[in-house]
């Protein structure tokens, strides 16, 4: 009998160890004593990891932008569970952090709304938020979710209004992760603003079906190059795959959600970057208030939520970025629309 | 001429003894204090019931276990095997009841499978073919070595795992009831080819529980009970009576009454009936047999032609493709086993771990597993525990199951008694057939001669047998007619008392079709 | 659509479908050697991701290449041994163990990544290689023999995995362990040393494969970046029928079809894009139920050995 308790112990011990590693890093990212009234606490889910060069990144370093602003880890406290692209298992965080006494819980994924719509009303005194979309809820009564989401087609068009002035071939290649959300957004307003300025550029547009297939996000910018094209742009955190092959057959790149010149600074041309700062301070003023949900936050160029992030080591032309700035500036003023 | 077979480096095996074997497992004591010892030249039978430590005591020369107590010697020197690489070393091979071959590499793969190559890299299986050859024609043990172990029929594989012993340099070759798969003709074949090599000096060690085998091969027999050693003894003098004697403790009946009963009405009617093996292909290619009230009919052959599967047809368990089973004037080829038993059948599996009982059940629990639905074992939907229990004490009274207690867990009971305990609960419903599947496979001789005489018991109520089994003894004790099966066909129906063995080990080769 | 159907077109899917099975050659073939001698191993998925990041992080830090590709594999034979351990020593359901080490894997490798890299870099990985002679050959030089060495790597394990599986006497008793492990231990052959032996071969080929992504094929390590490769390599030993040329066979199919979709849609081809994506899926499905051989299925696949069980 004695070898099958030595067995089970030692299973017991992988097992253990298994799940401690697996388990998703739900670390607060700044340390802090017991949590005081005077200290706002702030807790994110996101569904890839906090660091992915894309979606998630850019609202976790407005996260830590805001924390500075208010006068650093004793006036914000930050905590964020990553990689929870299941939608239950996020939802079981969220819902730890709701009843841990967060004063905001944000949810940074639009497959996370049903979940948030059956929590909320079960924390009155927790204010939610959750992007991108629009929807707080209000309709179902209920008062305490904030909404967010960015009109990525307004960067995406003034991209693709540099992408075909740049463009030798008259070929243009976008990769998308699936044909919906703010990956759809983006790449259709990329396509406008391409056809805008060269209405017979080819535009050539592939899926991959995955967030998180860099192989196959690879493949699929290697194909668009074999096909001719000499300016690529992509959106979701697989998209590094594709940077990668550009950067090996020097064609240019246009970054979405997250600056990407530091992964290939010799080819990307700019990014379109969210800046989720604004709407985060407007909602901690708001719960500061009490008043803890009901609007809704889009990111334009108006309200500088959207920014195009130039790659200082990469020299736009003149022409191209005083187009550029021209189409800016026409969506703000509503001369240029684009639809999304 | 055995110089040239002992040529893995090791001196001539001229003597082994084992002395003082004790071997435990968990609840059990397999081997008692076992000594036993046998010399060059000498086919030794190892006589004894299923569980009285024969396999067990040859693993241990064999490497497979560790003996807890005692020692082997080896020509007079003290010898210890961690590994049947060892004994095999020592110039000792084994012939598995169950092969050791795998079904997917070919003879000479086989063969060469652990063997040192003398190419670094590469197989030398053109030198091992040779020396399969070689071999083959010394000891006339006929075998393609280019076949693929698949292909090969039951007799040849088994000549496969000798030429792989002898491959290997084996001077004794340790046999576990190697008869149990054969047909007649070939045992006869196997026993020339043991004589053989006896006669150039090999040592046999012949384990099994079949007295005319043992007294036919034998030079000296060792008889086994419950781990221990009854006796040693030379073949010459021996009798069954006495030896049988030895293995179970107490006289057992040689030959059982068998009063002529008056066969009946057709109970049980099997009209050209075909179904698919497992493997695809047809398993049954249109048996027919009626089995009369008050009749046995044997059913008899080498195991793998048919039988499981018509014994699953009959049961409800395998649907049947083309063809009619009729029970008791009613057409249940299609029936579920619930039918079945309604219509008055009994079944006995083959698989009585798998498919006749739940081992992680209860005695009790496994006594109404078909009838927990009926008065007086449930009451509405709730189960009668007390009827339940006292039902199943008095048949494990009077059929003398073994159990400590009605809640043990089937699994902690032995073979004989599992088996005792299902035909408790088949008789107990007095069925107007039955339908029995290898009943006394893995059953000690005496639970088997006490089942024999239940099923001879049935047949003078009336009930009609169908005994589906592949040791030809049974068949040939308690049968009225035989009917032999060869891949999927009834090559002919005798009368026990007009046919002769032979007869039947051609049927059962396929040879005759009468 | 009618440009779809041109030589260029067809080089392109030949090299990128090249490049895309490179990664379940390796994984794929490791594991056959582990099914095989009956060692089911769902880890793959996990030790591709920490050969991943383990040959990615040396590389970056030591600037050697060679020396990241050696941790990797060295990774993968740990992370092999302790599946075997799991899984052979102490007998565990290997399905079961298998999720397990691919999520802890999976976990670890993001863990560490975090730790350490801290966010997506890319470096200079293993460069193409043109064959003389053969790479000169128009179209086809381009397409076949103008690759990283890890992908030429991938290509001749295949032959060589098929005379090691089949010619050796290595060879022999992985086959008869996966098939019969009574016989082989009647045999004096230790069951457990074998499936040691295998299993953290094909860790070591699972590290690799991890390892072709991060340092040949993509060049840089991202969480999660294989996505659920690893699985789809063990799917691809039963596709292959336990044969690595049916390993290959598979490999390229799935890979293959996975580049024209992208064709397809480059092309502009009016199918929604969620149809195109499938296509590899459907057809090695089909592929599978039309050419299923389960011939060479080791029998003692996914079952533990113990001896004196019968």
């Amino acid at each position: 009998m004695k070898p099958v308790v030595f067995r089970v112990s030692l299973l017991a011990v992988i097992a253990t160890m298994l799940l401690a590693a697996c388990a998703p890093a739900a670390a607060p990212a700044t340390p802090t004593a017991a949590a005081s009234a005077s200290v706002f606490k702030i807790a994110v889910v996101f569904p890839s990891a906090h660091n992915d060069a894309a979606f998630s990144q850019s609202m976790y370093e407005a996260l830590l932008t805001v924390q500075k602003d208010m006068g650093g880890p004793s006036k914000v406290e930050i905590a964020y569970s990553e990689n929870l692209f299941n939608v239950p298992d996020a939802a079981a965080a969220i819902r730890d952090y709701a009843s841990k006494g967060y004063n905001l819980v944000i949810a940074h994924g639009s497959q996370y709304g049903t979940s948030l719509e059956q929590i909320a009303p079960d924390f009155p005194k927790t204010a939610f938020a959750w992007g991108t979309s629009l929807d707080t809820f209000q309709e179902a009564g209920i008062n305490n979710v904030f909404a967010y989401q960015a009109d990525a087609e307004q960067g995406g068009y003034v991209q693709g209004v540099m992408a075909a002035m740049l463009s030798k071939s008259g070929v243009i290649g976008i990769t998308g992760p699936v044909e919906a959300g703010d990956a759809k957004l983006y790449v259709d307003g990329f396509k406008q603003g391409v056809l805008a300025t060269k209405p017979n550029d080819k535009v050539n547009i592939t899926y991959t079906g995955s967030f998180s297939d860099v192989s196959l996000m690879a493949a699929a910018a290697t194909t668009q190059i074999q096909n001719g094209a000499d300016v690529l742009t992509g959106s979701s955190q697989s998209v590094v795959g594709a940077i990668g092959v550009c950067k090996d057959k020097n064609v240019l790149w246009f970054g979405q959600q997250w600056d990407q010149a530091s992964l290939a600074p010799s080819i990307v041309v700019s990014s379109q970057v969210y800046d989720w700062v604004p709407t985060l301070e407007d909602m901690i003023a708001l719960v500061q208030k009490g008043v803890l949900g009901g609007k809704g936050y889009t990111l334009t160029f108006a309200n500088k939520g959207l920014v195009i992030q130039y790659n200082p080591s990469y020299t736009v032309p003149a022409d191209v970025k005083s187009a550029a700035d021209a189409a800016t500036q026409g969506i703000i003023d509503g001369k240029i629309t684009v639809q999304p | 001429m055995s110089e040239t077979v002992a040529n893995n480096g090791h001196k001539k095996l001229q003597e082994v003894q084992m002395v003082g074997i004790v071997k435990r497992f968990p609840g059990v004591l397999a081997n008692d204090h076992v000594d036993f010892d046998v010399h060059a030249g000498e086919i030794h039978a190892l006589l004894g019931e299923n569980g009285a430590g024969k396999s067990t005591l040859m693993r241990q020369l064999y490497g497979l276990y560790r003996p807890d107590e005692g020692k082997i010697l080896i020509n007079g020197q003290e010898r210890l095997f961690y590994s049947p690489e060892d004994a095999i070393e020592a110039g000792i091979g084994m012939i598995h009841q169950h092969f050791m071959l795998v079904p997917s590499l070919t003879v000479t793969e086989n063969v060469a499978l652990g063997l040192k190559s003398t190419r670094l890299f590469a197989l030398d299986l053109d030198k091992v073919e040779r020396r399969i050859v070689d071999l083959s024609e010394q000891y006339g043990l006929k075998i393609d070595p280019k076949a693929y172990i698949w292909q090969l029929a039951v007799g040849e594989q088994q000549r496969v795992e000798i030429v792989k012993a002898l491959y290997r340099g084996a001077d004794l070759l340790i046999l576990d009831e190697p008869t149990a798969v054969l047909t007649p003709q070939e045992v006869e074949d196997l026993f020339k080819t043991l004589h053989q090599m006896a006669q150039v000096g090999h040592t046999l060690i012949f384990i099994s529980h079949k007295l005319y085998e043992v007294l036919s091969i034998s030079s000296r027999i060792t008889v086994l009970r419950d781990g221990r050693v009854v006796g040693s003894r030379p073949t010459e003098g021996a009798t069954r009576a006495s030896l049988a004697q030895m293995m179970v403790g107490r006289p057992i009946i040689q030959q059982y009454d068998r009063p002529a009963v008056v066969a009946g009405e057709m109970c049980l009617d099997i009209q050209d009936i075909y179904t698919k093996s497992d493997r695809g292909g047809d398993a049954l290619k249109g048996v027919s047999l009626s089995v009369h009230a008050g009749e046995i009919l044997g059913l008899a052959g080498v195991s793998g032609n048919g039988q499981r599967e018509l014994a699953e047809c009959l049961g409800g368990l395998r649907p049947v493709r083309q063809g009619k089973v009729i029970l008791n004037g009613k057409d249940v080829t299609r029936a579920s086993p619930r039918e079945r038993i309604a219509a008055g059948q009994s079944y006995i599996p083959e698989e009585r771990m798998r498919e006749g009982a739940i081992k992680e059940f209860s005695v009790a629990d496994n006594f109404v597993l078909e009838d927990h639905g009926k008065s007086p074992y449930a009451r509405g939907i709730f189960l009668n525990l007390n009827a339940i229990r006292s039902q199943a004490r008095s048949v494990i009274d009077a059929y003398n199951v073994k159990t400590p207690s009605l809640d043990t867990p089937l699994k902690n009971l032995s073979g004989g008694n599992i088996q005792k305990l299902i035909l408790a609960r088949e008789l107990s419903r007095h069925p107007k057939v039955l339908v029995a599947s290898q009943p006394t496979r893995g059953v000690d001789i005496g639970a088997t001669e006490y089942i024999h005489l239940r099923l001879l018991e049935q047949r003078q109520t009336g009930t009609a047998t169908l005994l589906i089994s592949e040791d030809l003894d049974e068949i040939r004790a308690l049968s009225d007619r035989i009917a032999v099966i060869y891949e999927g066909k009834i090559m002919g129906i005798v009368y026990n008392s007009e046919t002769t063995l032979e007869q039947l080990g051609l049927m059962m080769a396929g040879v005759t079709e009468k | 659509m009618s440009d779809l159907f041109t030589l260029s077109v067809l080089m392109g899917i030949i090299v990128s479908g090249i490049r895309l099975a490179t990664p379940y050659l390796f994984a794929a073939i490791g594991e056959t050697f582990a099914q095989t001698s009956g060692v089911l191993n769902l880890g793959v998925e996990g030790i591709m991701l920490m050969g991943a990041f383990s040959g990615f992080y040396i590389a970056s830090t030591t600037g050697s290449l060679w020396l990241g590709l050696l941790t990797a594999a060295v990774v993968g034979i740990l992370m092999g041994l302790l599946m075997a351990l799991v899984s052979v020593t102490l007998q565990a359901e290997q399905g079961i163990s298998g999720i397990g080490l691919s999520l802890f894997g999976l976990g670890l490798s993001s863990l560490l990544f975090e730790k350490t890299i801290v966010s997506v870099v890319a470096i200079s990985g293993f460069q193409p290689i043109r064959i003389p002679i053969l790479g000169n050959i128009p179209y086809i030089g381009d397409a076949l023999f103008d690759h990283s060495i890890l992908v030429y790597a991938a290509f001749l394990l295949v032959p060589l995995s098929i005379y090691v599986l089949n010619h050796t006497p290595i060879g022999l008793k992985i086959r008869a362990v996966g098939q019969n492990p009574q016989a082989a231990d009647s045999l004096g052959i230790s069951v457990a040393k074998i499936r040691y032996l295998t299993v953290s071969f094909g860790g070591m080929m699972a590290g690799i494969a991890g390892a072709s992504l991060s340092l040949a094929l993509i060049d840089l390590f991202q969480e999660n970046m294989t996505n659920g490769m690893g699985y789809i390599a063990v799917a691809l030993v039963y596709f292959g029928g336990w044969n690595p040329l049916g390993v290959l066979g598979g490999s390229l199919l799935f890979s293959f079809v996975n580049a024209f979709q992208l064709w397809l849609q480059v092309k502009g081809v009016q199918i929604p894009s969620n149809i195109a994506l499938m296509m590899p899926y459907v057809l090695t499905i089909v592929a599978l139920a039309f050419a299923a051989n389960r011939a060479r299925q080791p029998t003692a696949l996914d079952k533990p050995f113990e001896r004196g069980e019968s």
